[in-house]
């Protein structure tokens, strides 16, 4: 594992995202603002209360759909598996807003909370229509399936916004995948949810990979499928939800770390996990530095950043798989 | 045929229902044989045209979807999965926000058809023929990439004109004029007669490439002609009601249900009648689930088409097809 590179990579897409921007910070300024903080400086209230924010959000979410996506791509062996296109990211963006609709929140903590179970909720939903209670979620079938149950949550949660416009500006955001709210989230919470997800991947990525060697061989090594499959979707769930909590639903960034990480990290489960959560936490971080210098003054968010890269990504894998590798 | 009189006459019955549901129902039917007053007024400015063009817009998506579905012999093929729809959508989008004053079906179509051909190009293999389902899953990236540029351009759109743009991506029927009528109904019936001519070609190819080489049709520029058909149906759907989710992928086997015609031709007049009646059932329900509010029909169709799409992927699974 080349891990100098990679965390070089993070480093500096950290330091472009706190440097670039409409004001253009230069180095010395950061430092000085993190070190000798001048409340009347415009440039170190906007790092502390603007740029400082986004990153850790960046690095939060990125983090957890890099660990999300390669989980979800390991449980059913589909290299399309993305947690923004199977429907996770919306089923945690239909609870809050359904939830939050229903139950009158306007604290931002408790609708977090409810990121959790819809996330779980949609990621066991669509193992199962994938058929991968049945140990054969195929490429196709789970696309697929996603595609309808993300439809659906989508449909869902266009219609509650549009039953209740004045509620639009209060959820407005969590169905736009993007940073720039960063500052509103509860950003240290949703960083120890994910450092418990990615704990978890760590501790269940052996048996996940036992279990990609089939139900029966897993067995013989003492591992029991339905707990490690618990398992993998707990961490799917959590990473998600915390993820859609801080950047709301941000899709195909977990479809694009995987391979990368594979290349870097070889076939290893425990080490490609690790290395996709740190480039997934830099390529987010690239993908929202990019947008707010594209079409500045305005920014282009970053969940259509990933989603404009990782479009012809899909592409790309979708014409490798074999039509005998289909089922 | 009685079928056909049956589902036909169904769907005329919804679009009665349609025209006249709501709090004035006596109102309207009064105001209707009168002639006169608003009630007449409502019916034909309001009601009139929006239950139309959804008959029209129901029609020819249902009978896109029914040729994509015959054409590649697989019920998954429809224009909105394989990301035509979405093309043609960007393109109205990307037409409205550069403020182009060019006809809305001319826009429609020319997205709609370079999303196909985006397709085509982009599932093609040089050592071996394109599987569908390859076509499919393609088509469900073009349709990603292509709604993401469309959120971006409406995210960059002054207020007014980014509702404007929203409603074309949601898909509605709200304020349609007899204009938006005549117009998807022109082009819906001109290229049915294309569909109509092209009948002889789709009956072989639907046997396999093989047997209809040896019916003497060219199997490649037969499927090419009737594939673009198919799209610009589409896109004269995409026109006036923007990308209904779900109503091509459900029409041609809904109406095969409800019909079980035996020729290709009545299959399609099938898929076309139940489309009409989709639409229209779905635009009702859009607008009488929950009282003072109108929802658009596009959210309705997306309700009602995952389901089914979930249901068909089950199914296939029970039967080892997919």
């Amino acid at each position: 594992m080349r891990t100098l590179p990679l965390l070089a990579l993070v480093a500096a897409a950290a330091a472009l995202s706190l440097g670039v921007g409409v004001r253009p910070l230069s180095p010395g300024n950061v430092w000085q603002a993190l070190t000798a903080f001048d409340a009347t400086d415009a440039d170190h209230v906007t790092l502390l209360a603007l740029r400082l924010p986004r990153l850790a959000a960046g690095l939060v979410a990125g983090a957890a759909l890099g660990i999300a996506g390669t989980m979800m791509q390991a449980l059913t062996r589909n290299p399309l598996a993305d947690p923004g296109l199977l429907g996770v990211n919306a089923g945690a963006a239909c609870a809050i807003v359904a939830g939050g609709l229903m139950l009158g929140l306007r604290d931002e903590g408790a609708m977090a909370a409810l990121a959790f179970p819809g996330a779980a909720l949609a990621s066991v939903a669509v193992f199962a229509l994938g058929g991968g209670l049945r140990g054969d979620a195929g490429p196709v079938r789970l696309t697929l399936a996603g595609a309808a149950l993300n439809a659906l949550l989508l449909s869902v949660v266009s219609a509650i916004l549009l039953i209740r416009q004045e509620t639009l500006d209060v959820f407005r955001f969590w169905v736009a995948g993007s940073l720039t709210q960063a500052a509103e989230r509860p950003l240290a919470g949703m960083a120890l949810v994910v450092a418990a997800a990615g704990g978890l991947a760590l501790a269940v990525a052996p048996a996940v990979e036992a279990l990609s060697l089939g139900a029966a061989l897993a067995r013989g090594l003492g591992v029991r499928p339905g707990r490690v499959q618990a398992a993998a979707l707990a961490v799917v769930a959590l990473a998600t939800g915390a993820a859609v909590t801080v950047a709301g639903p941000i899709a195909f960034l977990g479809l694009m770390v995987p391979p990368l990480a594979r290349r870097l990290a070889g076939h290893a489960l425990r080490a490609e996990l690790l290395v996709s959560a740190a480039m997934g936490a830099a390529i987010l971080l690239l993908a929202d530095t990019a947008g707010r210098v594209l079409i500045a003054p305005a920014e282009v968010r970053a969940g259509v950043m990933t989603a404009l890269i990782g479009g012809p990504v899909f592409i790309l894998i979708a014409r490798r798989i074999r039509p005998g590798a289909m089922a | 045929m009685t079928r056909v009189a049956v589902l036909l006459a169904a769907v005329l019955g919804a679009a009665m229902l349609s025209l006249f549901w709501g709090p004035e129902m006596g109102f309207l039917w009064r105001g209707m044989w009168s002639g006169e007053g608003p009630a007449a007024l409502t019916l034909r400015v309001i009601r009139g045209p929006r239950v139309a063009a959804g008959l029209g817009v129901g029609a020819v998506l249902g009978l896109s979807g029914a040729l994509f579905q015959m054409l590649f012999r697989n019920p998954l093929a429809a224009p909105d999965l394989m990301g035509f729809t979405s093309g043609a959508g960007l393109a109205i989008v990307a037409a409205i926000s550069l403020g182009l004053a060019l006809p809305l079906p001319l826009v429609s179509a020319a997205g709609g058809l370079l999303a196909a051909l985006l397709v085509a190009a982009l599932s093609r293999h040089r050592h071996r023929p394109t599987p569908p389902l390859t076509l499919v899953l393609v088509g469900l990236g073009v349709g990603f990439t292509t709604s993401a540029l469309g959120t971006f351009l409406m995210t960059r759109l002054p207020v007014q004109e980014a509702a404007e743009a929203q409603r074309w991506l949601t898909g509605s029927l709200a304020a349609r004029g007899w204009d938006h009528v005549a117009q998807v109904w022109a082009i819906g019936i001109g290229l049915t007669l294309a569909a109509a001519a092209q009948m002889r070609p789709l009956a072989a190819l639907e046997l396999g490439p093989d047997l209809a080489a040896g019916l003497g049709i060219r199997a490649g520029r037969a499927r090419a002609a009737l594939a673009s058909t198919a799209v610009l149906l589409a896109a004269a759907g995409v026109a006036v009601a923007g990308p209904l989710p779900f109503v091509a992928l459900m029409a041609a086997p809904l109406g095969a249900r409800l019909v079980q015609a035996r020729t290709a031709a009545g299959r399609l007049a099938a898929a076309a009648t139940t489309g009409a009646g989709i639409v229209v059932l779905a635009d009702l329900a859009a607008r009488a689930a929950l009282p003072g509010i109108q929802l658009p029909v596009g959210v309705a169709t997306g309700l009602l088409g995952a389901p089914y799409l979930l249901w068909l992927l089950a199914r296939e699974m029970e039967r080892g097809d997919l």
